[in-house]
């Protein structure tokens, strides 16, 4: 069944109850009521169980109290297949004692439970005390007490259930008399994140970050030939309010999604060699994110990560001497980026968020680091990425907006496709895999387009990079200028054990790779090769 | 079944419908709750570095008016966030246009109790076990002068399902994990070994220490080797990684739709093909010892044993309910448990016999789609790859990127050991055999250790 709009706003208006939900999508469960209005009951908790981790022995303590909400809408060709709105509530506490973390965490947000989970932290962090050799050492900071928040104009939770619905199913009727798509899937997911955050170094912190993602994917098909293919959207998820899907090229680009698979579905598979790469932003960013966002994290580089996500080749003993990139390339870490989905006022250790470069002129010249981990390379103070996904979870080092800062020339994608005689341009992302190190990664995409004597000579498909760090920047030879920079990102990076999500964004130009070696995504056979007796 | 009265879970889940019902008239009422305790300890560099304990209970209300479906959760579970999220569910629902694919509610079902998946040895443990654990592996580390790292958690949960067709289900569980991976001083070598049980008493320490460590030690200064089609066995955290997108493949609605491997050119499926040595049975069992996992899915389907390869044949596809229907078959339910049945080989060193040159992998890392139509997957290996030459062990050698299908690995697979095993997973609990493969696509270099 296909809804119209007007459908959507009557059904919604057919009851009072329905019509208050329509209007306005129903308020959170727990409501925390605001620092600064006077109603001071939470910051009441804070301040207790960091009294009670005091009382306990902690040398130091933190608690944060934390609200999340998760709201997704799912449709499939004209139906709605899921609406699902989720909210976590609850204080997490976290201390050092005898030199070692202590953790613990409660959803009943009342001061006997908060004090509780304090006094089980200090028990914790004592029994891990007794296997420590290096107690931990913070950074000094300057505690404040603030708040912050998105800029947004319209909460996206307040908006008209129906007019998110209706925003998906529109995309659907943009495609559907597409012979060969046959099928579309839609997305919208929001998050709202609201914490307030004490410590005994005197900070009290308020802070409320609001997410929007959307997504399209289409699947053309072949029935005669047993052939199929997938076209995404590229459009990036943002911290920001409703207005950024409204304003978004969400609904102008449908129908050309639409038309794009049926391209690749026709495409001939790429000859396997190397070519030059126009890499657009919408592409580049997932490489920035592996290749440099993940290596330049000081606890994974110093064997933190060793059992799950791996070291990297990034070690400290290169900083400041390694050739990382082309002369070309400076790439900066920024939790201040407007519509970063890492952006924010204050770290989970309390520090403010600032802006530094990673990798400059080409030059390996700085790391990611928390309130625990400046003193391991002998900075003064943190970089303020410590981040933990909920109440419950540990804070840690996490990835902050990552960065490829533009080139000096006004050049856009038509100036690197003009300028390449024998390449592949590749925009949105695809499969993307690094190995633990992260030097060797593999890189697929959403379109792709032979490049010849600088023009774009038709579509391309089965088409993945594969290539090592180091080598791969050092090709970098020509790089957008400002007006190209576009800022694309993911709502869900996982790092640690238990694995947390953390939503970081990549900022580019488009940029030109040389000579990086493509391989053929078919090139084996879609059957099994059996073995020869 | 036998139901713990007592649980807070069920409680909460009885005052939930009963709520729910009162909010919903005239619609469907279905309650999730599940309600888990888990702590953990993490340790690198031979020290502890975090840690982590909760309890945490969440509730989930689905309502449907008539095919219009939407569902609100929330971890706070006072009689007043229970009213709300009804309300938010109900609210929600109203608006919502109508999914004709929508399906009534499971009515009443037996399940069969899987006591078994419940120990209450492993609900006991605490901070001070964790560490010590954690103490013994370091000491190992240490006297080998390697560096370790790992992650040791266990927790107990309990999932209640209940709604307003008289269906009612509960299951409690525990768990318990360790990982380790060691390296050498010099960042030369590395090694991991791990253990996933519902017991406890299953994670050896001390052998999980022993083995990670032998292994950095072995797999220091690898050597290169070129890319190319190797003979390889797989150790069974690697068959596990691989066979999950397999598992993930097995969508009957997307090999029906044309857009799976499983489809077949010109239509149909490839349900009954034998693409597989005889010796590939793939099931699904939560009844397994091996195993023991929910009798019941997130819908309340009855989770009954299922194989989804039957001596090289593909015996199954999944089926979820509307399609199910749709096609007069019985619906699968989700299963998270699968077991892989081992083959003829007394000991994992039986498969190195008849190996010319070949590549013994201890396991996968990030592994990813890269071509859905032939399940072509990417990844690499990782902490631990030797030389078979002449069928000894001879040498470490580097890391590869691999580009090969489940597909591939099973139809070319020719020895498993007898001994399955409980691998270390990303989702749901696998029992596998260490396997010996042909023809393993490994598609380029890498200098990872």
């Amino acid at each position: 069944m296909t809804v119209s709009r007007r459908e959507v706003l009557l059904t919604g208006a057919s009851s009072a109850a329905a019509l208050a939900a329509a209007s306005c999508t129903p308020s959170p469960i727990v409501a925390p009521p605001r620092v600064g209005t006077g109603d001071d009951r939470l910051a009441g908790i804070v301040e207790r169980a960091l009294d009670a981790a005091r009382k306990a022995g902690a040398t130091y303590a933190d608690a944060r109290i934390v609200r999340r909400r998760w709201e997704r809408i799912v449709t499939r060709e004209d139906l709605v297949v899921g609406l699902h709105d989720t909210e976590s509530y609850g204080v997490g506490v976290r201390v050092l004692a005898g030199g070692a973390w202590g953790f613990a965490a409660t959803s009943r947000v009342d001061e006997r439970d908060a004090e509780k989970a304090a006094i089980r932290a200090v028990e914790i962090a004592r029994a891990n005390a007794k296997i420590v050799r290096h107690p931990v050492e913070l950074a000094p900071i300057t505690a404040r007490k603030a708040t912050w928040s998105t800029e947004l104009r319209i909460d996206p939770f307040k908006v008209v259930l129906g007019e998110k619905i209706e925003l998906l199913l529109e995309l659907w009727r943009a495609v559907r008399d597409i012979p060969e798509v046959k099928h579309g899937n839609a997305h919208i997911e929001l998050l709202g994140e609201w914490k307030l955050f004490g410590s005994t170094d005197g900070a009290l912190l308020e802070q409320s970050i609001t997410r929007v993602g959307a997504g399209f994917e289409v699947t053309a098909i072949d029935n005669a030939h047993g052939d199929f293919v997938t076209r995404r959207h590229e459009i990036p998820p943002w911290q920001a309010g409703w207005e950024y899907l409204l304003e978004s090229s969400l609904r102008k680009d449908a129908r050309g999604i639409g038309d794009d698979a049926v391209k690749k579905l026709r495409a001939p598979s790429v000859e396997p060699k190397k070519y030059d790469l126009v890499l657009a932003p919408s592409n580049l960013w997932l490489t920035i994110h592996e290749s440099v966002g993940h290596p330049t994290e000081l606890d994974r580089a110093l064997g933190y990560e060793a059992n799950f996500a791996g070291t990297s080749f990034a070690t400290p003993e290169k900083l400041g001497k390694m050739k990382y990139a082309s002369s070309i390339v400076t790439i900066y870490a920024d939790k201040t980026t407007k519509g970063g989905l890492a952006t924010c006022g204050f770290d989970d250790d309390g520090e403010e968020t600032q802006r530094w470069d990673l990798v400059k002129d080409g030059l390996f010249v700085g790391y990611q680091t928390t309130r625990e981990q400046a003193g391991w390379i002998g900075e003064k103070r943190s970089r303020g990425t410590a981040y933990a996904q909920d109440y419950k979870s540990f804070p840690f080092q996490r990835m902050p907006n990552v960065s490829l800062a533009p080139g000096p020339k006004e050049i856009g994608i038509d100036d690197l496709v003009a300028a390449t005689d024998d390449g592949v341009l590749v925009t949105g992302d695809g499969s993307w895999s690094i190995d633990h190190q992260r030097y060797n990664f593999q890189f697929g995409g959403q379109m792709f387009w032979k490049i010849e004597k600088g023009k774009i000579a038709g579509p391309l498909r089965d088409v993945a990079y594969q290539s090592n760090s180091p080598e791969f920047w050092a090709s970098c030879d020509m790089i957008g200028g400002a007006k190209s920079w576009r800022l694309n990102g993911a709502l869900h990076d996982g790092k640690g054990e238990p694995s947390q999500s953390n939503a970081v964004s990549h900022g580019c130009p488009p940029a030109r790779f040389k000579q990086v070696n493509v391989i053929n995504t078919r090139a084996k056979s879609a059957h099994p090769e059996k073995r020869e007796p | 079944m036998s139901i713990d009265e007592a649980s807070p879970a069920v409680k909460t889940a009885i005052d939930a419908l009963t709520i729910a019902k009162q909010i919903v008239r005239g619609g469907e009422v279905q309650v999730s709750v599940s309600r888990e305790r888990s702590a953990n300890t993490r340790f690198a560099r031979n020290e502890v570095t975090s840690t982590g304990d909760v309890e945490e209970t969440e509730v989930t209300v689905s309502v449907a008016l008539g095919k219009s479906h939407a569902a609100a959760s929330t971890n706070q579970t006072d009689a007043a966030s229970l009213r709300k999220v009804a309300e938010r569910a109900l609210a929600m629902a109203r608006v919502t246009p109508e999914d004709r694919e929508h399906m009534p509610l499971v009515g009443k079902q037996t399940f069969v109790p899987v006591e078994a998946a419940h120990d209450a040895a492993t609900v006991g443990v605490g901070a001070a076990a964790r560490a010590a654990a954690i103490g013994t592996v370091v000491s190992q580390a240490e006297k080998a002068s390697l560096m370790a790292a790992g992650f040791y958690e266990h927790g107990a949960s309990e999932s209640v399902i209940a709604n307003s067709a008289g269906l009612f289900g509960w299951h409690h569980e525990t768990n318990a994990s360790m990982t380790v991976t060691a390296r050498t001083a010099d960042g030369t070598g590395s090694g991991w070994a791990g253990a996933e049980s519902h017991r406890v008493a299953d994670v050896d320490v001390p052998s999980i220490a022993r083995i990670a460590v032998d292994k950095a030690t072995r797999s220091a200064k690898p050597r290169p080797l070129d890319p190319g089609k190797y003979t390889v066995i797989l150790e069974p955290a690697a068959v596990a990684e691989l066979l999950s997108f397999y598992i993930n493949a097995l969508d009957a609605r997307h090999a029906d739709e044309g857009r799976s491997f499983f489809a077949k050119k010109g239509g149909g499926t490839k349900l009954g093909e034998k693409l597989f040595p005889e010796s590939i049975t793939l099931m699904s069992d939560p009844t397994n010892a091996a195993t023991p996992g929910s009798p019941f899915d997130s819908e309340g389907i009855a989770l009954r044993p299922t194989k989804w390869i039957d001596r090289g044949a593909i015996a199954a596809l999944r089926y979820g309910r509307f399609w199910a229907a749709k096609q007069g078959k019985e619906p699968t339910g989700w299963h998270d448990v699968r077991q892989l049945l081992g083959g003829a080989a007394e000991r994992p060193e039986d498969l190195l016999v008849g190996i010319k040159r070949g590549l013994l992998v201890t396991r996968f890392w990030y592994t990813r789609w890269l071509e859905a139509q032939s399940i072509t997957i990417t990844g690499l290996t990782r902490d631990g790859v030797f030389l078979i030459e002449d069928g000894q062990v001879t040498a470490p050698v580097q890391n590869f990127r691999f580009n090969e299908s489940p597909v591939t690995m099973l139809a070319n697979t020719d020895a498993m050991t007898k001994r399955t095993v409980r691998a270390p997973s990303r989702g749901g609990a696998w029992h596998v055999p260490t396997i010996r493969t042909h023809e393993f696509n490994m598609a380029s270099s890498s200098a990872a250790v």
